[in-house]
C-alpha cells in the first residue's frame, strides 16, 4: 500500500518534469517576448520581466508586414486542409467502395509517393510552378502541400471508412438518400474522427512548412509567416531577438487554438458503435 | 402495396452465377419468405429488390411496372437489415424520422409520424437515446420502425431476427406477423430458419445453389415438396431418406423398404429404385414393422424425438409423450403409408405417384413370404 503510493508520488514527479522540460523553452519564448529590449541580454537573467512591455507586438503588427505573411499563412493552411480533406475523403471512399482495376494500384502509389523525401520534388516542382504561371503565388504552396498531404491523408481516410459498415449506406440509399446523401449523412459522421485528424495533419504542416515557402515564393507580399518572419527579422548581423518571439507567439496561437478546439471532437467520435454482432 | 413478378432474373458476379433465372410472382399483401442454406441466392435476390444490386438479365416488376433501373430511393420499399443498420450519430427520433426528411416532408408532420410509430413500437421512452444505448431488441424495433414510418409499397426484411435471443425471437416473430396482418403490405422476408418461413409466411421460395426450387404456400412446401433439396430444408427434425424398391406383387404395384411392403402404389413406375422421404411425425411404433435400434432421444417434454438406425439407413421419430425408449433400445417402427414422399433416385425430383396403405391381402402374404 505505502509502496505504490510513492510509486505514484514519483510517477506524478517524473512525468511533471517532462513536461516542464518541453514547456521551458516555449514559456521562455513566451516571457521574452514581453520584455523590452535593454532586459534581452541583462546578466543577472531574470525569468520575469521587470518591466512588462507589449511594444514588440505592436512594432510588429504596425510597423512590419507580419500581418500579410500571418493571412497568406491562414490562406494558404486554411486552403490546402480544404481540398486536402475533400479531395482525400472522396479519393478514400472511392477506394474503398468502388470495385475498378488497379484500385489497390493507386493505392500503394499514394503511398509511395509519400516516402519520397521533399527534397527529391523541390526542382520538379518548382518547374511545373513556374511552367504553369504559378510561381510566386499562394497557389502554388497550396499544390505543394497537397501533394504531400494527400497520400497520407487518403490512407488514413481510407481505413476509417473502411470502418464503416455498407449497410448503413444502403440504408440510407433505400431511404432516399442519393449516393453522395448516403455519403454526407452516414459515411463522413462515422469517419469524423479520422476527417479531423487529417485535418490537423494538413493544417500544421502547411502552417509550419519552410523549404517549398522558400523555394516557390520569393515575392514579399505573397510569403507567408514562416519565410517571412525570417527574412524580415534574422540577417546576417543582425537578429531582432523580442520581434522574432513576439513573432513566435503569435504563429503558435493559431495552432493552440485548432488543436484545442479539434482535440475535442477527436476524441468524441470514437468509439460509436454502429452495427451490432 | 404491391404485387412482385420476377422474370428470369439472373445475377452473375464475375464467373460466380448468385442467381440463376428465377421467376416467380407474388400478389399484392403476400408475405414472401425466401429460404435457403447460406450462400444459395436469397439475399442478393433481395438486395436486387432493393435495388442495392441490378439483374445481369431479366426483369424484376412491382404492379407490373418494371422497376429495375430506378435507384433504391425511388423504389417505394423500405429494408430491415440483418445488422439493423441504424445510423449511429442520430438518435432513435432522427433515425425513424431520416426517410421523412429525405422525402422533404415537412417537420411537423414528421414529428407526427414518429410519435404514431414510436407508439406502435413502444419506442416512446427511447427516442432521445442514440443506438449504441439499445439493447438488442430495441434496435430491432427501431429498426422495424424506420422502414414502418413511411409506409412503402413493399417491405424487406433480410435475417431480421437472427442476432436475437431464443425467447425475443419468438416473440418478434408474432409482432411481425402481426404487423403484416394489420398494414396488409406486401413483404418479402429473407431467413434460414424454416420455422419463421413456416410460421409467417403466405408464400415460401425455397432456394439452393441460386435456383428456385419450390414456391408454394408453407403447406405446400411442407406436404408437397417439389424434390429433396426443398424436402430436406423444410421441417426440424429433417425428413428421413430411405432407398426404397417398387415391386409387383400379384399384380400389385407395391413399395418394399428395408424388406417390408410399407405401401401400396397406383402403378408400376418406370424405375423400381426410388428414394423415400419420412417426416418424423409419420412413423409410428408397430409390432411386426421395420426392426430398428434407438441412437438416441432427445425429450422435449410434450414429445420425444428418437433418433433410430434401421438396414435402410436412419430415421428420426416424433413420438408422444410417456415412457420414452432409451438409446440401445429396440423397435418395429412403420411410416403412414399415404404420407410418404417418393423422389427420383437420381435426379431427387418428387414423384407423382400417391402411396396409400397396402391392402390386407397383399401386406401379410408378403411378410409372410420375406420371413420364410
Amino acid at each position: 500500500m505505502k509502496r505504490s503510493a510513492i510509486l505514484g508520488a514519483m510517477r506524478q514527479v517524473s512525468t511533471w518534469m517532462l513536461i516542464l522540460a518541453l514547456a521551458t523553452p516555449l514559456l521562455w519564448m513566451a516571457l521574452t517576448s514581453f520584455k523590452p529590449e535593454s532586459e534581452l541580454f541583462a546578466i543577472p537573467i531574470s525569468i520575469l520581466p521587470e518591466e512588462w512591455t507589449i511594444e514588440a507586438y505592436r512594432l510588429l503588427i504596425e510597423e512590419t508586414a507580419f500581418l500579410t505573411y500571418f493571412r497568406n499563412s491562414v490562406v494558404v493552411a486554411a486552403a490546402t486542409t480544404m481540398l486536402v480533406v475533400v479531395v482525400g475523403a472522396l479519393g478514400a471512399y472511392s477506394l474503398v467502395r468502388f470495385r475498378y482495376p488497379g484500385r489497390e494500384w493507386i493505392a500503394g502509389l499514394a503511398l509511395v509517393s509519400y516516402l519520397l523525401p521533399s527534397l527529391v520534388l523541390i526542382v520538379p516542382i518548382y518547374l511545373m510552378m513556374v511552367a504553369a504561371g504559378l510561381a510566386n503565388t499562394l497557389a502554388s504552396l497550396v499544390i505543394a502541400y497537397t501533394s504531400f498531404a494527400l497520400p497520407y491523408s487518403l490512407w488514413l481516410l481510407r481505413s476509417f471508412m473502411a470502418g464503416v459498415p455498407e449497410e448503413l449506406e444502403a440504408a440510407a440509399m433505400i431511404d432516399g438518400a442519393s449516393r453522395m446523401g448516403a455519403f454526407v449523412d452516414v459515411v463522413l459522421p462515422q469517419a469524423l474522427p479520422g476527417i479531423i485528424s487529417t485535418a490537423l495533419f494538413t493544417f500544421i504542416l502547411a502552417w509550419n512548412e519552410y523549404l517549398f515557402a522558400l523555394v516557390l515564393v520569393n515575392a514579399d507580399a505573397q510569403r507567408p509567416l514562416t519565410t517571412g518572419v525570417m527574412t524580415m527579422l534574422v540577417s546576417g548581423f543582425n537578429v531582432e531577438w523580442s520581434l522574432l518571439m513576439a513573432a513566435s507567439v503569435m504563429m503558435s496561437v493559431p495552432l493552440i487554438l485548432v488543436l484545442a478546439f479539434l482535440q475535442s471532437y477527436l476524441v468524441r467520435g470514437f468509439g460509436a458503435g454502429a452495427v451490432k454482432g | 402495396m404491391a404485387s412482385i413478378t420476377l422474370d428470369s432474373v439472373t445475377k452473375r458476379f464475375g464467373d460466380t452465377c448468385a442467381v440463376q433465372g428465377v421467376s416467380l410472382s407474388v400478389p399484392s399483401g403476400a408475405f414472401l419468405s425466401l429460404v435457403g442454406p447460406s450462400g444459395c441466392g436469397k439475399t442478393t435476390l433481395l438486395r436486387m429488390l432493393a435495388g442495392l444490386e441490378t439483374p445481369t438479365e431479366g426483369e424484376i416488376r412491382f404492379d407490373g411496372e418494371a422497376i429495375d433501373r430506378l435507384p433504391p430511393g425511388r423504389r417505394d420499399v423500405a429494408m430491415v437489415f440483418q445488422s439493423y443498420a441504424l445510423y449511429p450519430q442520430m438518435t432513435v427520433a432522427q433515425n425513424l424520422a431520416y426517410p421523412l426528411r429525405k422525402r422533404g416532408v415537412p417537420k411537423a408532420e414528421r414529428a407526427t409520424r414518429v410519435a404514431e410509430v414510436a407508439g406502435m413500437l413502444e419506442l416512446e421512452p427511447l427516442l432521445q437515446r442514440r443506438p449504441r444505448q439499445l439493447s438488442g431488441g430495441q434496435q430491432q424495433r427501431v429498426a422495424l420502425g424506420r422502414a414502418l414510418i413511411r409506409e412503402p409499397r413493399v417491405f424487406l426484411l433480410d435475417e431480421p431476427l437472427s442476432n436475437l435471443d431464443a425467447t425475443l425471437r419468438t416473440h418478434m416473430r408474432r409482432e411481425i406477423g402481426d404487423l403484416h396482418r394489420r398494414l396488409a403490405r406486401t413483404m418479402v422476408y429473407v431467413t434460414h430458419d424454416q420455422l419463421e418461413a413456416m410460421t409467417m409466411s403466405t408464400h415460401i421460395a425455397v432456394f439452393d445453389g441460386g435456383q428456385l426450387q419450390q414456391i408454394g404456400s408453407p403447406e405446400d412446401v411442407y406436404h408437397r415438396p417439389a424434390n429433396r433439396t426443398v424436402a430436406s430444408f423444410i421441417g426440424s427434425p429433417a425428413m428421413a431418406f430411405l432407398d426404397a424398391e417398387a415391386e409387383d406383387v400379384g399384380g400389385a404395384a407395391v413399395l418394399r423398404l428395408a424388406g417390408h411392403i410399407v405401401a401400396a402404389l397406383p402403378r408400376m413406375p418406370a424405375r423400381r429404385h426410388m428414394v423415400v422421404g419420412i417426416r418424423p411425425e409419420d412413423v409410428r411404433v408397430a409390432d411386426g414393422g421395420i426392426a430398428a435400434r434407438v441412437i438416441g432421444v432427445e425429450n422435449a417434454g410434450h414429445e420425444a424425438i428418437a433418433r433410430l438406425s434401421t438396414t435402410a439407413g436412419d430415421i428420426a421419430a416424433r413420438l408422444p409423450a410417456g415412457p420414452a425408449p432409451r438409446a440401445g433400445d429396440a423397435l418395429a417402427i412403420l411410416p403412414a403409408a399415404d404420407r410418404l414422399h417418393l423422389f427420383h433416385a437420381e435426379t431427387g425430383a418428387r414423384l407423382t405417384l400417391n402411396p396409400r396403405a397396402p391392402s390386407a391381402a397383399v401386406a401379410p402374404s408378403a411378410l409372410g413370404h420375406l420371413q420364410d
